[in-house]
């Protein structure tokens, strides 16, 4: 087998040597998910697409149905418990989140907000490292509230987490941008694989989650095309 | 010790395997599964996890693994926990587990069909699962029975039928063989390549020990093809 010189971009699976450090001295390079060192190799956990973001970031990219908590990103999360100090919170991740009662805009100890289990909640995670229980926020990182909190109405069904990450890419995804065209509604998209979508009536919400749980596996061009066909089967 | 280039009843040669299949994430509820087919031996594995907590007992410093075996029929016996014990030690050797310490990931494995070679399916079907639900692995884990006659010659993926005339067989399950980077001539490349190394071997029946490191032989050379399949089949698109 002749050994690849290069594997950006290309299907790795478990095991794979993705980069030989000994080459590259006085070099730092950024590992993201899916990839460790291993001595002198950097090698794939995971099996995907290996990335690259110049100058040195690599990562593999790939989808589950579950979530690895990472800093930084926004999820959707749903209270499973309360304590004195924090919210317990499930994030689709390996542990429970906690949530601090006062990570609020404005919060103290006098306005704690009260959650029912069950609440849906758009946060921002803190801390997530594999040891401890991540930590979230619902504020952003200059204390304002900046959309974040419970999510009241509207409905909320689970994804993966690449389908995810495809409704929050910039250009604006296809199936969002055709279905904005003609209705109006409003979305929260979790990268933990939760999206909840709002709307004035129940067919529009229905609508709208549907086009956008069948939109995984499509091409720009054929989630266009969906999107008209239900467009027309409503007027 | 000529290979007679014995009849099988289904008219295969001495080291050709029966037609593998295998289909990824077809469980709604589990978050990872796979289904993998060897001719009739059809194994369903599901993987659910990293959850919070481990069992007690376990260390919480790594990842515990929980294996629950399904017959096709009958209840749960012997058999059913000898599996569940190699498939989870084997198992443990492939991923990493202090990359989620204190979680349990469970792994459930269902026989559809069982047509000789049954243990090798599940620990195909296993590893597959794991990879589909993004539990992070050192490498992948390739699976493969060999049965050995009397006469000495080696049978690879033999049926019910034919394990019950053979006089010894055996599961062997090998890493895979790996894509690397690495230049040529690198110091890194020791003296036999990684997929040489040997995960698990589990033999029934008695066998002189050239039989036994014959069967070894053909079944590593088999185990690149294997290695190259699953590495296609990981390699499609989802669902």
């Amino acid at each position: 087998m002749d050994t690849p010189t290069n594997l950006v971009d290309k299907p790795v699976v478990p095991g794979d040597v993705v980069l030989d450090l000994s080459t590259m001295a006085n070099q730092t390079i950024k590992l993201g998910a899916g990839l460790r060192q291993d001595c002198d190799t950097i090698s794939a956990m995971k099996a995907g697409k290996l990335r690259l973001s110049k100058p040195n970031k690599y990562w593999i990219e790939s989808s589950q149905k579950r979530y690895v908590p990472c800093v930084e990103d926004t999820v959707l999360g749903i209270v499973v418990d309360t304590k004195p100090d924090n919210f317990l919170v499930d994030i689709k991740g390996p542990n429970l989140a906690f949530l601090p009662v006062l990570a609020f805009e404005g919060g103290t100890r006098r306005n704690i907000p009260k959650f029912e289990i069950g609440t849906l909640i758009y946060a921002r995670v803190v801390k997530a490292n594999s040891i401890m229980n991540p930590e979230l926020s619902c504020t952003d990182a200059g204390g304002k509230a900046a959309e974040f909190g419970p999510l009241k109405d509207g409905y909320m069904f689970e994804t993966s987490t690449g389908l995810a990450r495809m409704l929050l890419s910039s250009p604006m995804c296809p199936v969002l941008e055709a279905l904005g065209k003609k209705l109006s509604f409003e979305t929260a998209v979790g990268l933990n694989g939760r999206v909840w979508v709002n709307a004035s009536s129940p067919s529009n919400v229905i609508l709208v989650s549907n086009a956008i749980m069948r939109s995984e596996f499509l091409s720009g061009t054929q989630q266009r095309i969906m999107v008209e066909k239900l467009m027309d089967r409503l007027q | 010790m000529r290979a007679m280039g014995m009849d099988r009843l289904d008219g295969r040669n001495a080291n050709q395997m029966r037609p593998l299949t295998c289909s990824r994430n077809l469980l709604h509820r589990a978050h990872g599964s796979a289904r993998w087919s060897q001719g009739d031996t059809i194994v369903l594995a599901a993987v659910y996890g990293p959850k919070a907590g481990t069992r007690k007992g376990d260390d919480p410093e790594k990842a515990s693994i929980e294996v629950i075996w399904k017959p096709k029929t009958g209840q749960i016996g012997k058999q059913e926990k000898e599996y569940e014990m190699i498939l989870k030690r084997t198992l443990q050797s492939i991923c990493l587990l202090t990359s989620h310490p204190n979680t349990t990931t469970s792994v459930i494995v269902q026989v559809v069909g069982d047509d000789g070679s049954l243990l090798p399916c599940a620990i195909n079907a296993s590893c597959a699962a794991l990879v589909d639900a993004g539990i992070p692995l050192k490498h992948l884990a390739v699976a493969i029975c060999c049965g050995l006659s009397e006469t000495g010659s080696v049978i690879l993926d033999p049926t019910k039928v034919e394990e019950q005339k053979m006089q010894a067989f055996m599961h062997l399950v090998f890493p895979n063989s790996p894509l690397a980077v690495l230049p040529e001539g690198s110091s890194s490349k020791h003296d036999e390549p990684f997929e040489h190394g040997i995960i698990t071997s589990v033999t029934h029946g008695a066998m002189p020990e050239r039989g036994y490191f014959n069967c070894l032989d053909r079944g590593r050379a088999a185990s690149a093809a294997i290695s190259e399949f699953l590495r296609r089949s990981l390699q499609k698109d989802g669902s």
